[in-house]
């Protein structure tokens, strides 16, 4: 472990989004409507508020399709993009399209057509997939239908949908960034496209969900054995000195945890051990009390290798941390002596100069819980505090296994994030990835949504 | 063959395996091990997926020193949970007709709208009767009480059938069913009914924890076919281990 983590941690993991760099669904830019400047609209004439086209053209021959990108690529960093289109008026011939092509496209064709192109006709409910000769797919369609294309990043997948129903689905065969595109073909035609503002006439939500729950279809298969999840609980407890948890916890499971394997048992045992853990259950305590004094005399007493050097880490951390409690109570003038006294001398190293000031900074504000650095006033700072203390005494276990930096769960955690960030990159960074923080919302907010429903 | 085409044999082999091996991406530890510490995790979250394990198992007093311990707020009130461990408990300890009338004073819809559960707790109380040799009062318990349901499904009439099958045998461990007498068949039973009353809770009748495990699992199936990468084999120690390129 290196020694930057407590001290990264400290920086900003109590600020609102830490982890959620992940969420890129937020981040990644969206179709929101059509694109006016890319020399496509010579035949259509494109509404104000530019979610609507109409034909302009005569329709003599395939060069004059009235054909319009969005304004944005579909963003793939999730589990599928969908829009939709409503026929207002399908014209003399009712040359309605719908599909994705990319930012290369620049000819007046059907979408589907021309190669890297992908189109769903209403004329003759073909799918063209880059060539003038079209598959049976879906039901034709006309004035007064809703069709939607969508892209499913999962199984690497066009869908389209007629009406509220997916009629069919083909490979997609298309790299890169992909933008929905619509197109007109005849006199009168005109269409109105909706990118999320207005409700879908398709259940794109549930469509989303079913997808997920193939994958829970090929869990249900699998078993885990319930002694793994014991064992990580208890090793959880066990790391993070959590004492009193971890013996009701041996309580409650004494009886369950039939030990199926005697030997498997006692590896579980061996790697546990209990080092300190009542000593660093009384230091989370008081770190969590916020009596920093407190901790850093007990520290002093009991474990004066790791205040020999003044300039550790965990020095650094504490005395920060009593700098905060200081600024909390609204002792200002009692804090700028500590902090000269006590933090002055970590100036020199940059590891620790940016958290100084960050915490300096509280002191410039009236209310400083309400400032742009309140978040270091919250109580899952005192949270990190008592994690590198706890680190800190685990270090100097004679065990060399205690030394692990992370509890054995955080550690499988780690590897499920990092091969899901991993598939996806392989996968030309299409697709939804794991992120433990987006699962747990998830879990709250559909719970919400269950009561009152 | 001559050494020299056995030379050449073993050369394109190798150079079969080098095809192979180079279409996937090849990950070196330390690579994938600097990926591992970019992840961002944050300890609130474990600390709610360990609450939610709790919880969801009914250890209260655990989760009520958690809840001290760490400041993590339990997803459900932890009343209700003592409520429904008791009931586990009482299946645990063989107490059946207990753990029935505790359903009811809890939930009384909860048996009523789950036959299979019923049968499965009424067949547990059987197997409890068979147990203490209490052999008259089996027999009655299943012709008035598991019979009448044998009929209406099949599926229960087979394990009816199974349960009485216990009683053929003096020496219960030469049946050929006898799992049913072992003590996780009750722990089954007593699994069967936790996940029932947190239904009928609204919550989630699974901790995360092990569909974590299981995505992991699946996620490392996944990669295997476009990566080479050190791999966490064994969920129990949670070692990496490298690649056996």
């Amino acid at each position: 472990m290196n020694n930057s983590y407590f001290l990264h941690k400290f920086r900003h993991s109590s600020k609102p989004y830490y982890a959620m760099e992940d969420d890129e669904e937020g981040e990644e830019e969206s179709p929101t409507e059509l694109n006016t400047i890319n020399g496509l609209t010579n035949f259509v004439i494109i509404s104000p508020d530019k979610l609507s086209l109409k034909y302009t053209g005569v329709a003599q021959h395939g060069h004059d399709v009235g054909v319009v990108q969005s304004n944005k690529p579909a963003p793939c960093k999730r589990l599928a993009y969908y829009f939709e289109i409503y026929v207002k008026d399908a014209g003399v011939k009712g040359r309605v399209a719908i599909g994705f092509t990319t930012d290369s496209f620049r000819i007046a064709r059907q979408p589907g057509w021309e190669v890297n192109t992908c189109g769903y006709h209403g004329e003759d409910g073909l799918i063209y997939l880059g060539k003038r000769q079209g598959e049976a797919f879906g039901p034709t369609y006309t004035t007064g239908d809703t069709v939607g294309g969508g892209i499913n990043y999962d199984s690497q997948e066009f869908f389209f949908t007629v009406n509220g129903t997916l009629v069919g689905t083909v490979s997609k065969y298309i790299k890169g960034p992909l933008f929905p595109t619509v197109a007109v073909h005849s006199q009168n035609e005109e269409v109105t496209v909706n990118f999320g503002q207005e409700k879908f006439a398709f259940d794109f939500k549930g469509y989303q969900a079913s997808e997920r729950n193939k994958q829970q279809i090929e869990f249900d298969m699998m078993s885990i054995p319930p002694n793994i999840c014991h064992g990580l609980v208890k090793n959880y407890l066990l790391h993070y000195g959590y004492e009193d948890t971890l013996h009701a916890f041996d309580l409650a499971t004494k009886s369950i945890v039939c030990p199926i394997n005697g030997a498997v048992e006692d590896n579980i045992d061996v790697q546990d051990t209990s080092y300190a853990l009542h000593e660093r259950k009384i230091f989370r305590q008081l770190i969590g009390k916020g009596d920093i004094d407190a901790a850093l005399a007990k520290l002093r007493d009991c474990y004066p290798q790791l205040v020999q050097n003044d300039k550790s880490e965990v020095c650094f951390l504490l005395h920060c941390q009593k700098f905060i409690e200081l600024v909390r109570i609204g002792a200002l003038e009692e804090a700028v002596k500590y902090g000269r006294v006590e933090l002055a001398k970590f100036i020199g190293l940059t590891a620790f100069k940016d958290i100084i000031e960050d915490c300096f900074a509280l002191l410039v504000y009236e209310r400083p819980q309400e400032s742009t650095v309140g978040y270091f006033l919250a109580e899952s700072q005192r949270e990190v505090v008592a994690d590198a203390v706890n680190a800190a005494i685990l270090s100097t276990s004679p065990n060399t296994k205690d030394q692990s930096s992370h509890s054995r769960l955080e550690t499988l955690l780690r590897q499920l994030t990092a091969g899901g960030l991993e598939m996806r990159s392989l996968n030309d960074g299409q697709g939804e990835v794991f992120s433990l923080h987006q699962l747990l919302m998830n879990n709250s907010n559909r719970k919400r949504t269950k009561k009152t429903g | 063959m001559s050494l020299f085409r056995i030379f050449v044999n073993q050369l394109e082999e190798d150079d079969e395996d080098m095809s192979q091996a180079t279409s996937k991406k090849v990950i070196t530890r330390e690579e994938w091990e600097k990926k591992l510490n970019a992840v961002k995790l944050r300890k609130e979250d474990m600390n709610t997926l360990v609450m939610n394990f709790l919880v969801t198992e009914g250890y209260v007093e655990a989760a009520e020193k958690f809840q001290r311990e760490s400041g993590t707020k339990p997803e459900i009130d932890l009343a209700t949970i003592t409520d429904r461990m008791a009931v586990k408990k009482a299946v645990q300890n063989g107490n059946v007709e207990d753990a029935i009338e505790k359903v009811n004073d809890l939930n009384p819809e909860i048996l009523d709208t789950n036959p299979e559960l019923f049968f499965h707790l009424q067949q547990q109380r059987l197997i409890e009767l068979i147990r203490q040799g209490r052999t008259e009062e089996a027999l009655e318990f299943a012709q008035e009480e598991l019979a009448p349901r044998g009929e209406e499904n099949q599926a229960f009439l087979e394990e009816l059938e199974k349960t009485v099958a216990l009683l053929v045998f003096e020496d219960a461990s030469t049946c050929p069913v006898k799992e049913l007498l072992d003590i996780s068949h009750r722990l089954k039973t007593a699994s069967e009914v936790n996940a029932a009353i947190l239904t009928s809770q609204s919550h989630e009748k699974d901790p995360k924890l092990p569909s974590l495990l299981k995505m992991l699992i699946w996620a490392q199936n996944q990669l295997d076919e476009k990566a080479v990468y050190p791999h966490i084999n064994d969920l129990s120690t949670g070692q990496l281990e490298d690649p056996s390129v």
